[in-house]
């Protein structure tokens, strides 16, 4: 539950392929600043409900890392109208399944339920959005399960602390500096204000997108998106509103000169009285700003090596390079290379590596896309009595052949078969749609990207794949990394 | 005026609508869809293959799902032998080389996948034909390559070592062995089992169960009938195999009361714990439903089930407790339990049982009922998503010889069934008082899970779910066993003759090069010894020492690189001064040690004397070939507060060394550690220098 954005798994599915079959969708702006995405297809009688929050690790200040992560968890304990506990029960009753990741650059929450019960998705993420709840036990339950998860995940698991340690070393001054679990300390230290001021910050209409997919009547899913979700107040009306809860009485009045029973409690946007009209009226018309990060077009100083000492039996080698960020024209040119060099059995790495020379009982490479930067990272599980620089120089000469002659004609068309072939795979299940429209319109801008993007791909050339190579495997600038076992 | 109106009306409208926006209450549920499970179009081709087709066309993809009908079988000393052949399969035939075979699969961007039962394919509709000529090229022509066959037999040792330390694979061995006695489910492959394997064995296992007589082809996605009929014949049709192999699946384990099975694992901070037992159902049974049910009720749902519910929300003895159950053609059985710390691993099982205990003798809630049947509805439709899913329904109907109705009628099915009937299944079949109890964890907790077998006598299994040999007694005594040993040692006939030979013996040194598989560089071990009690040793590597130590009769040292040098405790000192001389073992009367012959204990296939040496700082356990009296093991086990860390060294090649016999090969192992090693030098007499110990 509430998984992290982390497993190699996720990592490969290569973002953002698309379908040879066009995706029809409906797109538009609520007042308040909601971006609404509606995909209609009435295969079968479910319907995914989701909503995208534009904030990730990546908007975490550096004392306060997994902070997004650890949100993303409170989020589900409750709200104003939903007792702590009660939300994934509603949901689970009911015949459906949630969940929610959180990844350097967003935070993306979705229910898959009975195409009947899409109202309830919508009340259940109208509640998320307007006015989510969270108590101190909630804190500290969360707090225990976010610090298990980590002992799960990373922790205990063999190599995981990879990522962090290749992105603490790829990423120097961006953000990208921390993994998105973040610091247990962190945490720890982690005052009420920083909850409020986060909740206040970024979970806002002007910084989500909500995505409904699947069995549904467009006409009455408007009806229902209006009714939960344009009725939300305006900029930072929403905050006002939200302080109007949380605050009392005399801390309320010292903030906003006004006092809370200036307010219809039952119906904080209506209230009657001018003064408190006037106030929301002022509110409604500041819009709340979004701090976000710049991209990263920094390039690493020179090689970085280091030995990581874990619990494992095998040693392994990761080698990470700077790639530009995911919406950059180099990124497809990127992905085709990798496919040359890591993409099923029959690819470069696999072959040579894992099969041939037997080096490795596991060698692979993969890209990973970000909003503001990318990683290209090379790993390998040595195999018995291989030595970790053996493999390196394997995988440097790897490097090297592609980088100074041309693919041959049939790797190139078998990366193009291959390519389309794992476009059409992403678009098998609805969630899967609903989360690419999203990903679509809030990175690229372009929601329809999902229809175009193979285009994108099959202009692609040969040349194009050889100059990338020479421009991002930097050999005198990279970052890697020896795992080796702990002594007992 | 008609703007003003219409404006005005606006206004009033907007207005009105955020007045009415009411958050508190949970929206009602529309009026719910009708599920339609499509059809699936079913032909049988003349050599026995059945074919099922179900159409989608969504995406512009089909998958060919081919499965074998032969019962699995029993492989005795070859167990395992199913999983590697389905692991060979795809090293390619008598046409391609395994790199061709990759390649074409590639080339069109297919997924070509195998394991001991079946073959699947899945690819782009139109590339539809080469996709198929590949999937039955393989199953024609497979050609099973011997380099192939070491390539994949080196990667399963790996894999076997590593099941020494995962609790998680000891715990399903243990399960599988004593649910399914006798059974192909409770054969698991170890080190013996894989080293006998010969290639011919794939080859006949292919031969055997690889046949359309029983088997079963499923074709999912963009396809029609028509075409999937005619693609069948011309792949499939010419294909031919002898009949299915049938086999006696009925070997179940039969308690009489509770057995506790412990598996040791040293160290262990947790213990894996299941209890686990037979069922008799197969899938498609009457009852399998209510079943299912009832399951979900007990453990097997999400948050809300009555074991997480006690276990962890609120006792917090674990992250998660779930419960299991595992139906199928062959044999069917639950598991319940999950990872629990050392202190409370009995209190986790007696809430265990209790709960079993409950919810067999009490009616479950209706809110329970209801939420485990919406779960069900729910998981039920959603994975109609899937086109798999449909195929998977035609599958089962013909398999398991369902009404074919079933599925259509699943969801009234599970609407109709009442809190009495989940009662009658529990009755029926939870073991409430035939439970096998696994734990799989630290000998620190087996006293305190005694009290849970009938008949208080624990069973202990090794990693892979075998007997732990039990030792017989001695038939010597322990003086005598040391007599016999250091005669042979020291090449020596008796007690007067050996003390003569040794007070010549002034200095020994020993060198041995060693490597091992987690460490990248090789190492060399130097050890001193000096008459009467002096002695050094050191570990070195790429001119570095990473370990050395010193004792010069009254003080020493130990150090190594990360802790650093420490001097020995009291407590280590009175152990050095109690292990004199080349042989400790001619003094341990002298010096007052404390040890003791345990009895005879099968070894690696050969009998051994197992002595036990306790001192102050650990228990040492020796092990003497019954028919050499050579020491040829020793296991020492270390507590150090909550962890026990267990050592043992092999030791092998005996040769003479100036009349005196040592051994000269070495392997030592410690967790998931090995090193290993020949000694380059083993010398008597030479000067010693020990300077760089002195400092």
């Amino acid at each position: 539950m509430k998984k992290l954005f982390l497993s190699i798994g996720i990592i490969s599915v290569l973002g953002c392929l698309h379908a040879q079959k066009k995706i029809d969708f409906v797109e538009y702006d609520l007042p308040n600043g909601i971006h609404v995405i509606l995909h209609e297809e009435h295969s079968t009688p479910i319907v995914a409900v989701s909503v995208l929050y534009h904030v990730g690790s990546k908007n975490e200040i550096p004392t306060r890392t997994g902070f997004a992560h650890f949100f993303e968890h409170l989020l589900f304990e409750g709200s104003q109208n939903i007792e702590r506990g009660k939300y994934s029960e509603m949901v689970e009753k009911n015949g459906g399944e949630l969940n929610a990741n959180t990844s350097q650059d967003r935070t993306y929450y979705y229910e898959i339920l009975p195409s009947n019960q899409l109202e309830l998705g919508l009340w259940l993420e109208s509640e998320r959005m307007l006015h989510a709840k969270v108590d101190i036990k909630g804190i500290e339950t969360q707090r225990s399960v976010v610090k298990e998860e980590k002992r799960q995940r990373v922790d205990n698991q063999p190599y995981g602390s990879f990522f962090t340690e290749m992105f603490k070393r790829v990423f120097i001054t961006h953000p990208y500096n921390w993994a998105p679990i973040g610091s247990m300390e962190h945490l720890d230290a982690a005052q009420e204000e920083d909850y409020v001021n986060f909740y206040k910050n970024y979970y806002v209409p002007s910084n989500a997108t909500l995505t409904v997919a699947g069995d549904m009547d467009m006409a009455q899913t408007k009806k229902w998106i209006d009714y939960y979700f344009s009725s939300m107040p305006k900029g930072q009306a929403l905050n006002l509103y939200r302080d109007f809860l949380a605050l009392d009485d005399d801390a309320f009045d010292k903030k906003y000169a006004l006092s809370k029973t200036k307010f219809d409690a039952k119906n904080f946007l209506e209230s009657s009285q001018l003064e408190a009209k006037k106030l929301i009226a002022k509110y409604a018309s500041l819009p709340i700003e979004i701090k976000r990060t710049e991209k990263d077009k920094t390039q690493l100083n020179g090689v970085t090596k280091d030995i990581i000492y874990d619990n494992i039996q095998l040693p392994a080698i990761f080698m990470g390079y700077k790639f530009p960020e995911q919406t950059h024209p180099d990124s497809y040119a990127l992905e085709f290379m990798n496919e040359v060099l890591s993409g099923g059995s029959s690819s470069r790495i696999n072959k040579v590596i894992v099969e041939k020379k037997e080096m490795a009982t596991f060698a692979f490479s993969f890209n990973y896309g970000l909003e503001d930067a990318g990683i290209g990272i090379f790993a390998a599980v040595a195999a018995q009595d291989i030595s970790l620089d053996s493999i390196q120089f394997e995988f440097d000469k790897q490097i090297d052949l592609i980088k100074s002659s041309l693919i041959s004609d049939d790797e190139f068309m078998k990366i193009r078969n291959k390519l389309e072939n794992n476009m059409v795979e992403t678009t098998t299940s609805i969630e899967g749609i609903a989360e690419r429209l999203a990903d679509n319109y809030v990175y690229y801008g372009s929601t329809n990207r999902v229809n175009t993007e193979k285009d994108l791909f099959m202009k692609v050339t040969k040349e194009d794949i050889q100059r990338v190579a020479n421009q991002y495997l930097t050999q005198n600038a990279r970052v890697i990394l020896h795992y080796l076992p702990k002594e007992k | 005026m008609k703007f003003l109106v219409h404006s005005l009306f606006i206004l009033f409208v907007s207005t009105s609508f955020f007045a009415q926006v009411d958050r508190s209450i949970m929206p009602k549920p529309g009026k719910a869809s009708i599920i339609n499970i499509n059809e699936s179009q079913v032909f049988t081709l003349a050599n026995g293959l059945t074919v099922i087709v179900s159409e989608n066309h969504k995406i512009p993809k089909v998958s060919f799902d081919l499965r074998m009908g032969s019962d699995p079988q029993l492989e005795g000393d070859l167990a395992g032998l199913s999983d590697l052949a389905g692991s060979m399969l795809l090293s390619g035939t008598k046409s391609r080389s395994k790199d061709q075979l990759d390649n074409e699969i590639d080339y069109i961007g297919a997924n070509l996948n195998a394991d001991k039962n079946s073959i699947f394919l899945s690819c782009l509709t139109k590339h539809i034909d080469k996709g198929l000529e590949l999937m039955s090229d393989v199953l024609r022509n497979a050609s099973f390559p011997q380099s192939e066959f070491d390539r994949i037999k080196k990667q399963n040792e790996s894999a076997l070592l590593s099941t020494k330390s995962d609790a998680a694979s000891m715990a399903k061995n243990a399960t599988v062995k004593i649910n399914f006695p006798a059974h192909p489910f409770g054969e698991v492959m170890t080190e013996a089992s894989l080293n006998a394997i010969k290639l011919i064995d794939i080859e006949k296992y292919f031969k055997t169960n690889f046949t359309p007589k029983g088997a079963y082809l499923s074709i999912v996605g963009d396809i029609t009938k028509a075409e999937a009929e005619k693609l069948a014949n011309n792949y499939f049709g010419s294909w031919s195999g002898p009949e299915v192999t049938q086999a006696d699946l009925t070997g179940r384990n039969k308690n009489a009361g509770n057995r506790v099975i412990f598996v040791n694992k040293p160290g262990a901070v947790q213990s894996v714990i299941y209890l686990s037992f037979p069922i008799d159902i197969k899938p498609g049974d009457n009852n399998q439903i209510p079943l299912t049910v009832l399951n979900g009720i007990f453990g097997g749902g999400g948050f809300g089930t009555r074991l997480m519910h006690n276990l962890r929300e609120d006792k917090a003895f674990t992250y998660g407790c779930y419960s299991r159950l595992n139906i199928t053609e062959n044999g069917s059985w639950l598991s319940a339990g999950g990872n629990f710390r050392n202190a409370v691993s009995d209190s986790a099982i007696a809430e265990i049982l209790k709960e079993l205990n409950i919810i067999t003798t009490e009616l479950v809630t209706d809110d329970e009922l209801n939420l485990i049947k919406s779960s069900m509805n729910g998981d039920f439709s959603r994975s109609l998503e899937s086109p798999q899913t449909i195929a998977r329904f035609a599958y089962n109907i013909i398999k398991y010889n369902l009404d074919p109705t079933y599925y259509k009628t699943y969801l009234q099915r599970i609407e109709a069934i009442t809190k009495e009937e989940v009662q009658q299944m529990a009755k029926k079949y939870f073991n409430v008082n035939n439970c096998n109890i696994i734990v799989v964890g630290n000998e620190e907790v087996v006293d305190k899970i005694k009290k849970f077998d009938a008949d208080g006598k624990i069973e202990i299994l090794d990693a892979f779910g075998d007997y732990k040999l039990q030792i017989s007694p001695s038939d010597i005594s322990k003086e005598e066993l040391i007599e016999r040993y250091l005669s042979v040692v020291t090449v020596t006939k008796s007690a007067k003759e050996r003390a003569k030979k040794l007070k010549k013996v002034k200095t020994f040194i020993r060198i041995t090069d060693l490597s091992s598989p987690t460490i990248p560089i090789p190492l060399k071990r130097t050890e001193y010894w000096i008459a009467p009690m002096t002695e050094a040793s050191k570990m070195e590597g790429q001119g570095m020492v990473f370990q050395s130590s010193y004792f010069d009769g009254s003080n020493g040292f130990e150090s190594n690189m990360q802790t650093g040098k420490k001097a020995l405790s009291s407590e280590e000192i009175i152990v050095k001064k109690k292990s004199t001389g080349l042989f400790p073992e001619m003094y341990f009367a002298k010096n007052g040690v404390n040890y003791e012959v345990l009895g005879i204990e099968n070894v690696d296939g050969k009998d051994c004397y197992v002595m036990k040496v306790t001192d102050e700082t650990e228990e040492n356990f020796a092990y003497f070939e019954k028919d050499t009296y050579l020491k040829v093991k020793t296991i020492s086990i270390q507590k150090k507060g909550e962890e026990v860390q267990e050592a043992s060294s092999i030791f092998s090649d005996f040769k003479e060394v100036n009349g005196l016999l040592f051994p000269h090969a070495i392997s030592f192992s410690a967790g998931p550690m090995t090193i290993s090693g020949k000694a380059s030098k083993i010398a008597i007499n030479e000067k010693i220098d020990l300077k760089e110990f002195q400092d």
